[in-house]
């Protein structure tokens, strides 16, 4: 049961983590839009930040089930 | 101890190890945030730049007020037809702004020691951040439903939005949990967390299940997730400038510089100085009109109320701006890249159909609607002007009614009807015979020359000579006001009539001038006096019952019948003439006044507008027959008006849904004289 909990914990925390990374990445995006990088390099933009991001919630996901507390 | 220095006990726990490096990223991230601010509201700016001049200055007082009244109160959003979004909006914008001042207060408390806990005031803001949160959470919620629910038509949903549901909905839930998070790890015994701190409270029940050695760890993550909220402001910031919330920035700015001059007058052309007939590049247009495209918040009201939209029209208001707004940053995607005028696509034709560009009636109830003061019809008189006079492209009927405003003074082609033929028999008076009237009774084309509405100038003589008002009329020398040209867009046709009548009325000295033509009553009031035609001028509701607040007339008891009063466009909402019908209406004995669905400044267009009393139209589409269907819904057994063009638009409206036998139209005037009669 504990490690249900646990678990139920750990991805309600992923979510949060998850959705504040595409937030935070989003608005890196239209920064970069707004700085000049046109179109054209919009795509190369779009799967750098889509590295971080990736790169990100593995360390979330890694951090957490290492480190979350027992229930 | 007090229950106010047991909460701040329990605050105080961790607090240096916390809360000191969230200042430092906050201090950290200050420089950022003001620079990634300054930055996205530069671009609008920089967009701004590229429009025409406009004088938008003074009266700053009146502007600063009324912005703050109209952002604070949301007075423009909650409305009785709007109850919903208004009650959502301000659930958002109230819990929003208590939320940022209750955390304001509560950091400024801590940092600078002027509130040092546990005064008062560090209690109250907890309390007050708490609430802030929820109502912002309910409004969150409702806006939610109905973008994703109730779906009303008007709404259109870009991915963006539901992102910023999110943001906003993480945004709250984090700062509720980090509060959750302080309270379960708090070794202290307090009482008084449900009454400053319900929300975290409440959270914190959930934590205690943890061991007491995971206490470090919810620490980490309490830690972790308040370091995320300066980012998550400045990415806010950013979306301030960017997404849907920019509306947040550059609404009140827009409101600010509304336009302050008499709704009714357009913006002439000066043709001395100027090279632009119009607008036919993004640029031509003035860089209010630029903002105004930034400004909309995209929330449908004046596609709703458009009358043109509601009969199956191509025309949308809204469509009309995000279509202009695109169109602009398509031509100025980045700060230092311009696309040349030829890669462009053409502004009228491709991003705004000639067809929408016509539909519009100019009967203002988008910008009556629009929360943040969008300027819909002067983009599309500005287009219309282009088309007219840089072009030549317009609809045949537009192009035959300029032809015979030029050449005959008047709209209606094909007529046989002159000046003087409506009072032929009547003896009415002329300038020539009357040369010192104490009113001029200016008559109107629609009047004089159209066969239905000369009943409404022989009334008005009858109600004139009853109270034995001195008056006289222009007679042959009477012309169009120039109202059909310039809505149409020919400005230079419009300029050289309302000089001509100027020239006319100031040889013989008139100082005061009566119609019963809304539309000539605004054209007279509000857009002679640009051209140095400065007369009082009195449309005849207003007229009529001063003459009845005065005695002077005797009236007789109407027949019984129902009567619903409709709110003529240029009357109501673009001379908030309101009352004055009505109180004439209230003085008739017999007859039972009823209030149609959509009035006053909601009123519903009859469709006559901005040229259309001439223009040829799909049956299926006509404005006046939706508006006539109204009014059978209504059962009323006159609609009464006063305005010529939507007693001839209700005239046809009625022929064609063939309720000639329950339902007949008429001008108070009519009215009036009929009870004349009566006496």
């Amino acid at each position: 049961m504990d490690i249900l909990f646990r678990t139920i914990a750990i991805v309600i925390e992923v979510l949060i983590l998850a959705a504040i990374s595409y937030a935070v990445l989003h608005g890196v995006r239209l920064t970069a839009s707004d700085l000049g990088i046109g179109p054209r390099y919009g795509k190369a933009v779009v799967l750098a930040l889509l590295a971080v991001g990736f790169i990100v919630l593995i360390f979330f996901i890694a951090h957490l089930t290492t480190f979350y507390p027992a229930v | 101890m007090s229950s106010g220095e047991i909460f701040w006990a329990g605050q105080l726990i961790y607090i240096r190890e916390i809360f000191l490096p969230v200042i430092i990223g906050v201090l950290v991230f200050v420089p950022l945030l003001v620079a990634a601010f300054v930055f996205g509201f530069g671009r609008h700016y920089r967009l701004w730049k590229l429009g025409q001049p406009d004088d938008r200055s003074g009266h700053w007082w009146q502007r600063l007020v009324t912005t703050l009244a109209v952002a604070i109160t949301n007075i423009r959003i909650i409305r009785g037809k709007e109850l919903y979004p208004g009650i959502m909006h301000a659930l958002i914008f109230g819990g929003a702004a208590i939320l940022v001042l209750g955390k304001i207060t509560r950091l400024f408390s801590y940092v600078t020691g002027i509130t040092n806990p546990p005064q008062t005031v560090y209690l109250y803001a907890s309390w007050a951040a708490e609430a802030g949160g929820v109502l912002l959470l309910i409004g969150g919620i409702l806006a939610v439903i109905r973008r994703y629910v109730i779906r009303p038509a008007r709404l259109d949903n870009m991915p963006e939005d539901s992102l910023l549901y999110v943001w906003i909905f993480l945004i709250v839930l984090t700062g509720f949990m980090v509060k959750g998070y302080r309270i379960a790890a708090s070794d202290t015994t307090v009482t008084d967390w449900t009454l400053w701190s319900p929300v975290g409270y409440g959270l914190s029940h959930i934590f205690p299940s943890f061991l007491v050695e995971a206490k470090n760890e919810i620490l980490v993550w309490h830690r972790a997730i308040i370091h995320t909220v300066p980012a998550f402001i400045l990415l806010g910031y950013i979306w301030v400038n960017r997404s849907r919330l920019q509306h947040i920035l550059l609404s009140p700015v827009n409101i600010f510089f509304r336009s302050l001059r008499p709704k009714g007058a357009l913006t002439p052309v000066d043709f001395e100085t100027t090279e632009l007939f119009g607008v036919s590049k993004i640029e031509d247009y003035t860089w209010k009109q630029l903002m105004d495209l930034d400004a909309c918040t995209r929330c449908g009201r004046c596609q709703d109320v458009c009358p043109a939209n509601f009969s199956g029209k191509a025309l949308s208001p809204k469509q009309v701006i995000l279509d202009l707004k695109d169109h602009l940053y398509e031509t100025y995607p980045v700060p230092w890249q311009k696309k040349p005028v030829e890669a462009r696509k053409d502004m009228i034709a491709e991003v705004i159909t000639d067809e929408a560009i016509w539909d519009c009636t100019t009967c203002r109830a988008c910008m009556e609607a629009c929360p943040v003061y969008v300027e819909h019809v002067d983009k599309i008189i500005d287009m219309r002007r282009n088309l007219a006079m840089e072009q030549s492209r317009f609809p045949e009927e537009v192009q035959n009614t300029l032809k015979s405003l030029g050449a005959r003074g008047h709209p209606f082609r094909g007529t046989t009807a002159t000046r003087t033929t409506w009072y032929e028999g009547l003896e009415v008076p002329d300038l020539s015979e009357n040369e010192n009237p104490e009113i001029l009774y200016w008559v109107g084309c629609t009047a004089a020359l159209e066969d239905r509405n000369m009943s409404i100038a022989r009334a008005m003589v009858a109600i004139l000579r009853a109270a034995g008002v001195n008056f006289a009329v222009l007679g042959e020398e009477e012309s169009c006001c120039g109202d059909p040209a310039r809505r149409m867009g020919d400005e230079y046709l419009f300029q050289t009539i309302c000089q001509s009548n100027i020239e006319i009325l100031k040889a013989h000295d008139v100082k005061k001038i009566l119609t019963a033509c809304p539309h000539c009553f605004n054209t007279l009031k509000h857009e002679y006096p640009q051209f140095g035609g400065n007369f009082e001028v009195i449309h005849h509701t207003q007229f009529i019952l001063d003459l009845l607040r005065q005695r002077r007339l005797i009236l007789g008891r109407l027949e019984p019948a129902k009567i619903a009063y409709h709110d003529s466009c240029y009357l109501g909402r673009y001379n908030d003439i309101y009352e004055e019908p009505r109180l004439i209406l209230s003085v008739l004995r017999g007859i039972r006044a009823v209030e149609l669905k959509r009035c006053r400044s909601n009123s519903f267009c009859c469709g006559g507008g901005g040229g259309h009393m001439w223009m040829e139209e799909d049956p299926d589409k006509r404005v006046s027959n939706r508006r006539v269907d109204e009014i059978i819904q209504a059962k009323v057994d006159i609609v009464a008006t006063a305005c010529p063009y939507c007693l001839t638009m209700f005239e046809d409206g009625i022929k064609a849904r063939e309720a000639e036998e329950t339902l007949r139209v008429k001008d108070l005037s009519e009215l009036i004289a009929e009870a004349l009669e009566k006496d």
